[in-house]
């Protein structure tokens, strides 16, 4: 029987997605991941609770990925990897040392037939059908904009930062420590809980206010692992997201970088990014967070002077709305490639790989020369 | 034996991984130790845990390996029970018939069904933190399983349409290079052709013959309403600064995340979840590709139909205790039980390394592999036919050295023991053993078990609460009942080693 389906049947690729945070995993051709499991790991031998890009050498990080997968195919997704064909959405700024321990512990260990490496915010584009935006993706560790233009990603124009959601995470325990809740209470997942939970992205008008406002109300929070109910002030609940705002000499906050990754494009291309900007990651599924931005964009038009002299025109700002969650929208659109016959041709196959025990990279010099191996 | 503590004897796993001993498995066709990490895992079977139904891997796979009856809760990710209640029903249309029919009668009975009757509805619930469907507006069903309604993706139908696109895209691209590259590189024939040197054309040729073009049907342009960008977005509700939030009505992530479709904010948007299912898993060596684990099919059996743990093939170890307190550079002595779990007796002699015939033998044996695999995958039928009919072998994981390094130097024993078979009615005779010869540091014997004294002394340069990790190696005789041959029938002896690392303690000022 199984020889059998194996032969009439195209196994479905597996689609994974490894946040920061959180790793989405399912397969091709469905319209949302099967699980999303956070990215970290029981250590079998002191069944302590690991974050799983936290290593210290390459093998340690091998036996880790070997762990994390192991329970991806068999607790989660229930399949074999033998023999099978993945998708990997891809930070194209990542790590080389990750991208390769993946595709050692993948073609080595599991033995899978084939890996496409896709890059996200590209990715995350092919759910609108559009081949032009500006994709905006705030994730765990860093917010990183990425101008694409025609399917093309303008890699010079390319920014990031290093305020997601753990920066949130470390604002909201500074706020908290400071009306003297106990640090031990403060947990990870606390403050994440607080987050999704209470807080939202205040508007321009609060946040710029002279004299402030009347705060929110509070919330009593209850901690149920202690017990221990804490009280959650109003102005943290709308203060906290204010970071991606701030305003600095390094005019680096979230509209900044925005308008200055639109800035290095090329000048042709530049209404077409203003009119289409895509908000993607985990981090941007809270209220408030678009018309903020919104706002903010078209205050520093209108009133920087620096952009003044180099925007010109009636210029509006426009948001694409993506089709599932914003977390899972690059997962989303690995799944859609998956589904394509992208997978037979485009993928790294395990020949190609075992030849030379390389990832193809477009960073990679050796790769990219026309004649190159 | 302690199963909650880790074990302080730790046995060297052939790819150099260190496990306790009832994490081991045992090959008894390559012989060797095997770990979790070095075995291949395969899937046996599908089941539910909780309603314990077996099912088949095309069914769980078109089911999205959910269960079709079980449902956890969405608030605590526990078990929904179905809970059954009884309901008034009123019969009106009926009633009405039969008052119609009944009518010319003389005298209508009071019939049965004109009788208030009940009806059972059933609906979910949470034993454990008492949500129910009825919380989320979800109508009780008339049957207890089977029924509940799936809550749909709402942006289906625009996957859908977004995933033919992109396929009938990447179709053309395909078809189009293709095409290209025919065109650009025309196949060289042997002859050369008429046609191409009168000009003809193969498609002209077809015209005058009246022949219909044979040129592939151009592809339809594919067209998609590309999504639309804004410049409206969602405000913030005017409220939210006024209104004071119940934070018993937001779901929290761990909620979110278990429904991934829609991920909903509020928990009146929960919806039961279908219970993923579980899988029983075999394991396969992956140098001769033998099951070393294979668990019986049906879900509710917890037995194996092949189980070679290494607990039941290789001499357990186990520490009883240090006879004085570890120092640095001071001799030392530790009392270690062996067991031997097989029904043959085994020779067991403790070395500080690994006997030298020993790593030559396994180096031919594995030459051996190597001559034996390259036999398969040359030979020509295979080549031509570009699959391996043989099970893929995936020995490519990198050997690995044992990380671990013994600070204690031991003395190695004088001479080699005899480890009695294991003979489980020799628990129940009175102990008549006649007293025998025995080698010095055996301290105890009875049936099976021997403990013995083995001194060792701690490296001088440890310092105080470092701790001292003792290696050494305990080669044994073990009988092997499979054969690899067919010629030979009766069982072989072979003289295994493995390398067994224990952590003694910690040094004491």
């Amino acid at each position: 029987m199984p020889l059998y389906e194996s032969v009439m049947q195209e196994k479905p690729p597996i689609v994974l997605d490894i946040g920061n945070a959180y790793t989405k995993l399912g397969f091709a051709a469905e319209a949302y991941p099967r699980l999303i499991i956070p990215t970290e790991l029981v250590l079998t031998t002191t069944g302590e609770t690991k974050q799983l890009f936290d290593y210290v050498e390459t093998d340690q990080l091998y036996d880790q990925l070997v762990d994390f997968l192991q329970t991806i195919f068999f607790k989660h997704l229930l399949v074999s990897p033998k023999e099978r064909k993945f998708v990997l959405v891809e930070n194209i700024f990542g790590q080389t040392v990750i991208r390769e321990t993946l595709a050692r512990a993948l073609f080595m260990h599991f033995d899978v037939s084939s890996v496409l490496f896709v890059p996200s915010h590209l990715t995350a584009l092919s759910t609108l059908a559009v081949n032009t935006g500006l994709v905006v993706d705030i994730g765990y560790s860093e917010t990183t904009v990425m101008p694409v233009f025609s399917g093309v990603q303008i890699m010079s124009a390319f920014k990031d930062h290093s305020f997601g959601s753990r920066a949130v995470h470390a604002e909201i325990k500074r706020q908290l420590l400071a009306t003297g809740v106990k640090e031990a209470l403060l947990t990870e997942p606390v403050l994440e809980d607080i987050k999704i939970r209470t807080c939202f992205v205040t508007s321009l008008e609060r946040a710029q206010a002279k004299e402030p406002h009347e705060p929110p109300p509070s919330v009593a929070y209850a901690i149920c692992d202690d017990d221990a109910v804490i009280q959650i002030p109003g102005t943290l609940r709308e203060s906290v997201y204010e970071l991606l705002f701030e305003q600095s000499n390094e005019r680096d906050s979230l509209p900044h970088l925005v308008l200055r990754a639109i800035l290095d494009c090329n000048r042709d291309v530049r209404r077409a990014l203003i009119e289409s900007i895509f908000v993607i990651g985990g981090g941007s599924m809270v209220q408030g967070l678009l018309a903020r931005l919104k706002s903010e964009l078209q205050l520093l038009l209108a009133s920087d002077k620096y952009y003044a002299d180099r925007f010109h025109g009636e210029l509006q700002f426009k948001f694409y709305h993506s089709i599932g969650k914003q977390n899972f929208t690059a997962w989303l659109g690995g799944a859609l490639c998956g589904a394509t016959d992208l997978i037979q041709s485009r993928s790294l196959s395990k020949e190609a790989y075992l030849r030379h025990e390389h990832v193809p990279d477009w960073s990679n010099l050796c790769d990219n020369r026309l004649n190159g191996n | 034996m302690s199963f909650m503590q880790p074990s302080p004897v730790k046995y060297a796993c052939s790819c150099g991984i260190l496990n306790p001993i009832n994490k081991l498995f045992f090959c008894r066709h390559c012989p060797k130790l095997r770990c979790g990490f070095c075995v291949c895992h395969e899937i046996e079977s599908h089941f539910c845990s909780n309603c314990l139904e077996n099912i088949p891997s095309s069914e769980a796979r078109h089911k999205k390996n959910c269960c079709a009856n079980c449902f956890d809760c969405p608030c605590c990710q526990h078990t929904l029970s179905a809970r059954a209640t009884t309901v008034a029903v009123v019969r009106k249309t009926e009633e009405a018939k039969e008052g119609e029919s009944g009518a010319p009668e003389a005298a209508p009975s009071p019939k049965p069904s004109a009788m208030p009757t009940t009806k059972k509805m059933y609906y979910l619930s949470c034993l454990s933190c008492r949500w129910t469907t009825r919380d989320v507006g979800i109508p009780d069903q008339g049957v207890a399983t089977g029924t509940w309604p799936d809550n749909e993706c709402l942006y289906q139908v625009r996957f859908n349409t977004l995933m033919e696109y992109y396929q009938t895209v990447v179709l053309q691209e395909k078809q189009e290079k293709q095409e290209f590259l025919r065109r650009k590189a025309p196949k060289p024939h042997k002859f050369p052709s008429l046609t191409d040197r009168t000009g003809l054309t193969v498609s002209l040729i077809r015209r005058q013959i009246g022949w219909t073009d044979k040129s592939l049907p151009k592809p339809k342009p594919v067209n998609i309403t590309s999504a639309e960008a804004t410049a409206d977005v969602e405000a913030l509700p005017a409220d939210i600064f006024t209104q004071p939030i119940n934070l018993r009505n937001i779901t929290t992530i761990a909620q979110r995340h278990s429904q991934p479709a829609d991920q909903p904010t509020a928990v009146s948007k929960l919806y039961p979840q279908r219970r993923s299912l579980w899988i029983k898993r075999s394991l396969r060596c992956r140098q001769c590709e033998h099951n070393l684990i294979k668990p019986e099919y049906h879900p509710t059996s917890i037995k194996y139909r092949i189980q070679l743990f290494a607990s039941a093939h290789v001499p357990e170890v186990v520490m009883v205790r240090c006879e004085q307190p570890l120092q640095p550079g001071q001799s030392n002595a530790i009392l270690l039980k062996f067991t031997n779990p097989t029904m043959y007796d085994m020779t067991i002699s403790v070395l500080d390394a690994p006997p030298q015939e020993v790593q030559i033998n396994a180096d031919a044996f594995q030459q051996a592999c190597r001559i034996k695999e390259e036999a398969v995958t040359s030979s020509p039928l295979l080549k031509s036919s570009g699959v391996t009919l043989a099970r893929q072998n995936s020995t490519r994981e990198v050997k690995r050295e044992v990380k671990e390094k013994a600070n204690a130097t031991i003395v190695p024993l004088e001479s080699e023991f005899v480890l009695n078979q294991r003979d489980d009615s020799k628990e129940f005779d009175e102990d008549v053993q006649a007293p025998i010869e025995e080698p010095k540091f055996i301290v105890w014997r009875k049936g099976n078990k021997v403990l013995l004294r083995l001194q060792f002394t701690p490296s001088p340069e440890l310092q105080t609460g470092n701790e001292v990790t003792l290696a050494f190696c305990m080669q044994y005789t073990y009988v092997n009942t499979v054969t690899n041959t067919q010629d030979k029938k009766e069982p072989t002896t072979h003289a295994l080693y493995s390398r067994i690392f224990i952590h003694a303690g910690d040094i004491v000022n």
